[in-house]
């Protein structure tokens, strides 16, 4: 166990959710992201899944604990209990498929339905490298996430390619958020804000005397 | 209790442990209930049966007595490969990401190298191994062909022989036995059969066969649905990807969820017609499944296969119907039982879990939904699945103490682990070396705990 308690010796715990329909990839977005493995044979999504990775952003030690929910409308009932306490929001569609593109709207309802409003959100166009079956031209994707106040991404679980600078992204402006309102507001809301859901008790306790820590925050 | 069962099950555990003596079909009901019961006592004292098979198997692979009868089984899990990652699993020292990277590994390795044999087309005494002696030797199949013979098949005593496994090359008539699907009567079944083939073709011609502009746009959204998740199943065994298994399922899959409303096409549905699939083409394709070719088969032969899957994942499913319905509520009743049985069961593991905030929910939905396909060796499915059917109407209920058996295989495990490991240990098991026996131990444990608490049920009262 011993990997496990220095790979746990973070600053900050965010939990960050992965939504979007089914089969546009968030879950080899995951796997490229915390083991940077892509399976072309994955299975579909089935509940929830789970994985963590830290970063370093600003000289602190940034852990996300990142759950991967099944695409499906069905399991909408079980995978939004899982919204509860997350900090982050990456909002997959594909971009060969449009009706992956035209759900976004719905995903981004269910998602303020559930959330706090300060979630950071980034809309993420993936599959990026099947150039010549793209759908939705890129200006497309951006313009919906700037009118929806989103951050905007195209990926490619496949090739590797903006996975790590979208998920580092996110995090980098929850930690900005975060540090940020500590100093405005005192360490308890901005604890509040990254508060985990029920599944990591343990972990709240750590994630507040972590967040007690960045009292001179360095933005 | 259904009688007799004691004796099978009695006689399954002592087999595993090889301490069965000869001919043990003359001993009594109650020694082999004491049998049972002490593999049973020796895995709850911590003994945990799958990890020390494999730590056995990677210090001493010769030694280990299931060795000295090969099987492609057997073969299959002493690959060198399996070893390594199950071994970095058990021992826990090393990071979460590093071992979900060795079994991806072993997965595709696995793939090339393993066979997988369903035995259909070979005498029972070729296919004989010691996991599958039970469901192969001579008594047993005397047993099966005279419950086979008769004008009228007795379905309790089928069921009582079907749970400890039945031999492959009779597994398709007794799953559509079991199911219901075929009539007891012999006179009846092949005109009953016959019947309901044709009115699956009835039914794709008039739902699945039509363009989609005669569809509403929630079926269009069903069947893209279903067309994303084919080419998904189980794609660890080749033969799914065959594009004439890919329209079969389709077809299954979306025939199915028009029939069936109130639930539609669930993920993970697509999943439970594979077992069906295999069983039900074994009878006309032999060999591996790897080698299979569905080509070789008449258009005939292959849509007589569909009807079976369609008509016996309907028959699976009648007894689950709210499993797949909107938020799903049988599975998340059924995941509370379970939550209630490994507490009654085993309260360090339940109050460790609890502790560290690890819910049901995260880790058994999934095995309720797929009813544990996901979590096993696919060689091994249909050997489960013959206790599943065997167990007819109280399936749901007994899914809860197959699964608590389950998970209770790691107990020692679970409870080392931080919230954090045990998800993502429960999300990717180490079972990928398992053989029949690890399977049969669940089951035996299982038969057990069902036997002990159901005797009380206000243990388990929601």
């Amino acid at each position: 166990m011993a990997g496990y308690r220095a790979e746990d010796d973070y600053d900050y715990l965010f939990k960050v959710v992965l939504i979007g329909d089914s089969g546009v990839g968030k879950s080899n977005l995951l796997s490229r992201f915390t083991r940077n493995e892509f399976n072309l044979e994955s299975k579909s999504t089935i509940g929830v899944e789970f994985a963590t990775r830290s970063l370093n952003v600003d000289g602190k030690v940034i852990k996300a604990q990142i759950w991967d929910t099944a695409g499906q409308e069905r399991y909408r009932a079980i995978t939004s209990a899982y919204y509860r306490g997350a900090v982050g929001a990456l909002l997959v569609y594909d971009v060969t498929r449009r009706t992956t593109f035209e759900n976004v709207e719905r995903w981004l309802k269910e998602l303020r339905d559930h959330t706090d409003p300060n979630i950071v959100v980034m809309l993420i166009g993936n599959k990026s490298d099947l150039r010549h079956l793209v759908a939705i031209p890129t200006d497309d994707g951006r313009e919906f996430a700037e009118k929806e106040s989103l951050y905007f991404m195209e990926t490619s679980a496949l090739e590797a390619t903006n996975v790590e600078s979208a998920f580092a992204e996110v995090l980098t402006q929850i930690y900005r958020i975060v540090s940020k309102k500590a100093v405005e507001t005192g360490d308890d809301a901005a604890a509040a804000a990254s508060a985990p859901g029920k599944g990591e008790k343990i972990n709240i306790k750590d994630d507040v005397s972590a967040m007690k820590r960045p009292g001179c925050c360095s933005n | 209790m259904r009688n007799g069962r004691e004796g099978d099950r009695g006689r399954e555990a002592g087999e595993g442990s090889g301490e069965t003596p000869a001919g043990n079909s003359s001993l009594n009901l109650e020694w082999r209930f004491n049998q049972t019961l002490r593999n049973v006592q020796g895995l709850l004292k911590g003994r945990t049966f799958p990890g020390k098979i494999l730590l056995t198997r990677k210090s001493e692979p010769h030694n280990d007595p299931v060795s000295l009868e090969p099987s492609p089984e057997l073969g299959r899990s002493y690959s060198e490969n399996e070893l390594g990652s199950s071994e970095s699993i058990n021992s826990g020292s090393e990071g979460s990401a590093q071992v979900s990277g060795d079994m991806i590994n072993n997965t595709k390795l696995q793939k090339t190298k393993s066979s997988i044999t369903f035995g259909e087309g070979s005498s029972p005494d070729v296919q004989r191994s010691i996991s599958e002696g039970r469901s192969t030797d001579s008594a047993r199949l005397t047993k099966f062909t005279k419950e086979l013979s008769g004008q009228t098949v007795v379905l309790e005593n089928l069921r009582e022989l079907a749970w400890s496994g039945i031999p492959p090359y009779m597994r398709p008539n007794i799953w559509r036995l079991l199911l219901g699907y075929a009539p007891p009567n012999s006179d009846r079944r092949e005109g009953v059969l016959a019947r309901k083939r044709r009115e699956y073709l009835e039914c794709v011609s008039l739902y699945y066969d039509i363009p989609d502009s005669e569809r509403s746009d929630d079926e269009i959204t069903m069947l893209r649905q279903i067309a994303v998740d084919c080419p998904r199943t189980v794609p660890d065994v080749t033969f799914f990807q065959h594009a004439l298994v890919q329209k079969s399922l389709e077809r299954i899959l979306y025939t199915w969820a028009i029939r069936h409303p109130a639930s539609g096409y669930v993920q993970g549905i697509n999943d439970l017609v594979t077992p069906f699939l295999i069983v039900f083409l074994s009878e006309h394709l032999s060999g591996n499944v790897e080698d299979w070719s569905i080509s070789d088969l008449s258009p005939d032969k292959i849509s007589n296969v569909e009807a079976d899957c369609y008509w016996c994942l309907s028959k699976l499913l009648d007894g689950m119907q709210d499993h797949y319905t909107f938020a799903q509520p049988g599975i998340q009743r059924l995941v509370f039982k379970l939550k209630e049985l490994v507490r009654r069961i085993d309260e360090p593991v339940s109050k460790h879990m609890e502790e560290q905030g690890l819910e049901f929910l995260q880790f058994a939905f999934r095995w309720f939904n797929c009813l544990l396909i996901r979590e096993i060796p696919f060689h091994l499915v249909t050997r489960l699945w013959d206790t599943y059917l065997a167990e007819g109407d109280a399936l749901p209920e007994f899914l809860v103490y197959i699964f608590a058996s389950f998970l209770l295989t790691w107990s020692d495990a679970l409870q080392k682990y931080d919230f954090q490991e045990m998800v993502m240990f429960l999300q990717h098991l180490p079972t990928h070396g398992w053989t029949h026996q690890e399977l049969e131990m669940v089951l035996s444990r299982a038969y057990m705990w069902h036997a002990m608490f159901n005797s009380s049920p206000s243990h388990l009262a929601s």
